[in-house]
């Protein structure tokens, strides 16, 4: 069952990140560079959102052999619909979680 | 030499030290204390130390070099950061896994020193905590602490001398509890199988049972020419709370490494059983025969684990016909003997002192009943960790010569036709 809650200020950001390229499939490191986010708070942000089943997962396919298969991840249709959800919403007050650091910037939302 | 032998060889020589030091410690602290200490009785103790840390000095070297043998190529290739991700991979819940991969595989995206540390302890943290249900962590920390603040108002009010013991135990089962609700998505039942299960569960029920009856009649315990001592000290009370709770913890939700193996299981209930029951024969039949005063149960700790877990863990190896069968075999048997070895100690010290046999340990008297306590848990653990397990690394490592020769031996035929 698809879950509409409100996901943690770090999951929210690397949904609004996503929906950006909807269709595209990015790579881990990717929303880490971009958000400025730890790769503690990324994983388990994206662990949270497969979980719920509004993001997608793949193995790369076409791989050099010099290195490992990357993950990757693009958000399901209802992870759409909650990028849209949390994009009409007025920005949330800054939270302990960004004073402190773990969540340095919000991210670009080209077109919005 | 190349990097992967250098490192093993290194790693090797640091896992005998370590498997070392108590055994060192344990010298310096008889030869400290022989009065006086002339030099023969100084070398006579050294021998003896060196004697039962050879055992443990050999199984830290047998079970480095089995693990380096399939870890260490991958791992000699990496840098700190691939190593700091390489250990929380592993600790990874089973339905994670996928994710540990990932986060590899991305390490490799991460250039120069800092900004790798960074992604790798990042990974790490995620690792430790990949994100539970936040509501449900916060509702297992309260009931954590309203459970601890039970137990100091109970101890408290009608066991004063059982407190550290109730908060420690009582904490850690709540902080295991707590944690298992932050590590893992879905919480399934996991327990390895009803009979060990049920095993372990009874022997630390028939423990802290026992443990709570020396408390409540037998508090403190009077040394002949020395003040009154307590029957359990904190930090003993700590130690045995530790033990408790790690049984409980690997009864209910043992690491997934440890699961898989049905036969080790059984081989493991049996030993636990034959040292137990040892245990009791020694203590009823034999013992009596002897001098009262001049002898106790040490002798048990010696032979109990020479001749159940040395030849068990090489019967469960050969049988499952891997080293790993005979390891997973010996962890189950000394997780199961511990509480219930403390159990049969505390009821035959009982018996003991209405017979005038004074301490269980080595029959030394006249003693309050309550110095069994901390001598059943000290000398049992210390007995397990640093004689029995050691024992039973070496007997797995016996029992799975032949297979690991045969395995070998194919590989070696493979090897030029591939």
């Amino acid at each position: 069952m698809i879950s509409f809650r409100r996901p943690s200020e770090q999951a929210s950001a690397v949904v609004l990140a996503l929906v950006e390229e909807p269709a595209a499939w990015r790579y881990g490191y990717e929303p880490c560079q971009r958000l400025d986010l730890r790769a503690g708070s990324l994983y388990p942000a994206l662990m949270q959102l497969a979980d719920r089943g509004l993001l997608e997962t793949a193995w790369e396919s076409d791989v050099p052999a010099d290195r490992l298969p990357r993950h990757l991840y693009r958000l399901t249709g209802p992870g759409r619909v909650l990028a849209g959800r949390l994009a009409a919403e007025p920005p949330a007050r800054p939270t302990p979680a960004r004073a402190t650091g773990r969540l340095r910037r919000r991210p670009r939302l080209e077109g919005t | 030499m190349n990097r992967t032998r250098r490192l093993g060889l290194v790693g090797g020589l640091a896992a005998v030290a370590v498997a070392a030091t108590p055994f060192a410690c344990l010298w310096a602290d008889l030869a400290r204390d022989a009065e006086p200490p002339p030099t023969n009785v100084v070398v006579d103790i050294a021998i003896w130390t060196a004697v039962f840390g050879t055992p443990a000095m050999l199984a830290a070297w047998l079970l480095w070099r089995a693990w380096w043998r399939q870890a260490g190529p991958g791992l000699s290739g990496m840098d700190g950061p691939g190593w700091l991700l390489a250990v929380a991979r592993a600790a990874l819940p089973a339905d994670r896994r996928e994710w540990g991969a990932a986060m590899a595989a991305e390490l490799a995206q991460a250039e120069g020193g800092a900004p790798r540390w960074r992604f790798a302890a990042g990974c790490a943290r995620a690792a430790a905590f990949p994100g539970g249900n936040r509501a449900a962590v916060g509702v297992a920390v309260a009931l954590a602490v309203a459970a601890v603040a039970a137990a100091a108002l109970v101890t408290g009010a009608a066991l004063p001398a059982g407190r550290v013991f109730a908060l420690t135990f009582v904490g850690l089962l709540g902080g295991l509890a707590t944690l298992a609700v932050a590590r893992w998505r879905r919480l399934g039942w996991t327990a390895p199988g009803p009979a060990l299960t049920g095993l372990a569960l009874a022997g630390v029920a028939a423990c802290l049972g026992i443990t709570v009856y020396y408390l409540a009649e037998h508090p403190s315990y009077d040394r002949a020419g020395h003040a009154v001592a307590v029957s359990l000290p904190p930090v003993t009370a700590m130690v045995l709370a530790v033990a408790l709770a790690g049984c409980l913890g690997l009864a209910l939700r043992p690491p997934r490494w440890l699961r898989p193996d049905p036969k080790a299981r059984w081989f493991g209930i049996a030993m636990a059983v034959a040292l137990v029951g040892g245990f009791l024969l020694d203590a009823r039949l034999v013992q009596p025969d002897r001098d009262p005063g001049s002898h106790g149960m040490m002798g048990y700790l010696f032979n109990g684990p020479l001749l159940v877990i040395l030849p068990g863990s090489a019967l469960a190896a050969a049988v499952g016909r891997s080293l790993r069968a005979g390891l997973w075999a010996c962890a189950w048997a000394v997780a199961l003997a511990a509480p219930l070895l403390i159990t049969a100690w505390l009821a035959e010290a009982l018996h003991w002192d209405q017979v005038g046999r004074g301490a269980v340990l080595d029959g030394a008297g006249p003693m309050g009943v309550g110095a069994n306590l901390g001598d059943a848990v000290w000398w049992l653990l210390i007995f397990l960790a640093l004689w029995a397990i050691p024992l039973g690394v070496l007997g797995a490592a016996a029992g799975s010569w032949r297979a690991r020769r045969r395995r070998s031996r194919q590989q070696a035929r493979l090897a030029p036709t591939a």
